[in-house]
């Protein structure tokens, strides 16, 4: 650690400082920190030399592209490389008996690559390809960005005229919001946060697989046809009306898990899920987390029935809104960002009785609209987004929907979950989503 | 009625390049607001207009443009 500050680029903000605690519990648990993906499955190769230009054109305009995240003193910033680190790289397969599995074995080891924090790259672009498919992957260190951050950047990286991409020189959007409150209503704000913590904890939450030790993340990847995905949408709104899809995917996927594991302890599934707070459709800022939180949490005895849990979940959502609740974290992200990584950690992670409170991670980031399904003269056939989590609840359920099909990504902790689970919990969620169980 | 609309949506949930070219009949769902936006939305309304708009009425019909949503909230000032 030194104490120069000149080669400071950037202080983290309190978001980011939030995704920098989970970076570091990830870490304590021996898994490779706080990596996320985002995969486009192309039907050929982009144009390389035009996607490499792009990426140097980015680094330039966003330097912390370049960074090396560092602490000095009690608080950690983007500091500036003495090299800049390589940000593109291809993958070729040279294997033929590798070829079917080359893609995920890459993104797999790339996900999973153990660096020390301030050696990572804080974003990296990678080409796999083999003699059929082309995956254009990127990944990330959370406290870069978030999952809209990679929307964004994917739209710069494809666009002819970047002027609009600016990141500005504005505050940060948690920031911005913070400061419309009074010093008086950060503290009603906060209290209110406590209480509404303490109020999920009365529970104790479920975890979804059996505690072993982590070695690695895995993931699997299920795209749904759009003809299953508009069913999807009609029960959404049926279920939760027009305010509530994720609340549709996250009370499904309670509803799977309990019917995976019925004997598993616990009283409550508890699900942390970000939201944004970038307007819909605005096309800044890139880079730096941008997110608030929120808890969807049910008793077990709910989640077994499908009629009162959804009205439960939306009932939820529509106090927390109403109350305030939502932004209610703002100020405890504020107050935690002033805590060493450990305390902070454990304070996100862990219950007055030093139980876990999330029984998944979750993330929706909705249709995405990446222009005119090409991406530098491919064709986007798919996509998909990755996230590492904490052990436990070692399961993180990611969905978004692209060209009308909803993707659903499951990143779980082997050994405590194994592909044939996921298969099993995936055509449980299934049948839930389309209303079959 | 509609100003206040416009400026909280346009202000708070989705962005729009030139927002006095977005008129009272374009698309709002289309714009971008999405389920969050229009939670939000709600709870805007019922404070500004002393109002409860019942969940059954929640509906793309109810909330798609801002002709929409001052007739939504008209009928429920006026009942």
């Amino acid at each position: 650690m030194s104490d120069c500050k000149q080669d400071i680029l950037e202080p983290l903000n309190i978001a980011d400082c939030f995704t920098l605690a989970m970076d570091e519990e990830i870490r304590q648990d021996g898994l490779a920190g706080s990596l996320c993906g985002f995969g486009l499955e192309l039907s050929q190769s982009p144009d390389i030399e035009k996607l490499q230009q792009r990426i140097h054109h980015f680094s330039q305009q966003f330097p912390v592209a370049l960074a090396s995240l560092q602490q000095r003193g009690k608080r950690f910033y983007w500091c500036k490389r003495e090299t800049p680190p390589q940000l593109f790289f291809q993958h070729n397969c040279t294997d033929n008996q590798a070829e079917h599995t080359f893609q995920k074995d890459t993104v797999k080891q790339l996900i999973n690559h153990k660096q020390k924090r301030e050696e990572t790259t804080a974003i990296e672009f990678h080409l796999i390809s083999n003699s059929t498919k082309t995956t254009f992957f990127i990944r990330w260190i959370h406290p870069f960005c978030d999952a809209r951050g990679i929307d964004l950047i994917l739209k710069y990286l494809s666009a002819e005229d970047t002027s609009a991409f600016t990141q500005g020189n504005t505050q940060p959007l948690v920031k911005q919001q913070l400061d419309k409150y009074s010093w008086w209503k950060k503290l009603t704000l906060l209290l209110k946060g406590k209480r509404y913590i303490a109020s999920i904890d009365r529970f104790e939450s479920i975890q979804p697989f059996k505690s072993e030790p982590p070695q690695h993340l895995n993931y699997s990847i299920y795209k749904l046809s759009a003809e299953q995905t508009a069913q999807v949408s009609k029960l959404a709104r049926k279920q939760v009306g027009l305010t509530g899809t994720s609340l549709y995917y996250i009370g499904c996927l309670m509803r799977a898990l309990d019917k995976l594991n019925p004997e598993q302890l616990g009283e409550a599934y508890c699900a942390p899920y970000a939201f944004n707070l970038r307007k819909q459709r605005a096309l800044s800022p890139l880079i730096a987390n941008h997110v608030c939180a929120l808890f969807a949490q049910a008793p077990r005895e709910l989640v077994q029935d499908r009629n009162k849990l959804f009205a439960h979940l939306k009932q939820q959502n529509r106090d927390v809104i109403r109350q305030q609740l939502d932004y209610a974290f703002l100020p405890l992200m504020w107050a935690g960002s002033w805590l060493s990584l450990a305390e902070y950690g454990k304070v996100l992670r862990l219950t007055s009785k030093q139980k876990e409170r999330s029984s998944f991670w979750f993330s929706d980031i909705g249709t995405l609209d990446i222009p005119s399904s090409h991406f530098l003269g491919a064709e986007i056939s798919s996509l998909f987004h990755l996230c590492q989590v904490t052990t436990p609840p070692g399961l993180a359920f990611l969905c978004c929907i692209y060209q009308k099909q909803l993707t659903l990504s499951y990143n779980f902790v082997e050994p405590l979950a194994s592909p044939e689970q996921i298969e099993k919990l995936h055509q449980l969620v299934l049948a839930e989503l389309l209303d079959e169980s | 009625m509609k100003k206040k609309l416009r400026a909280f949506i346009f202000e708070e949930l989705i962005f729009v390049a030139e927002p006095e070219k977005f008129s009272d009949e374009d698309d709002l769902l289309e714009a971008g607001l999405d389920s969050m936006g229009i939670m939000r939305l709600i709870m805007f309304i019922e404070d500004n207009y002393s109002i409860t708009l019942p969940d059954t009425e929640i509906e793309p019909d109810n909330v798609q443009t801002f002709k929409a949503l001052e007739q939504w909230i008209l009928r429920h000032k006026n009942a």
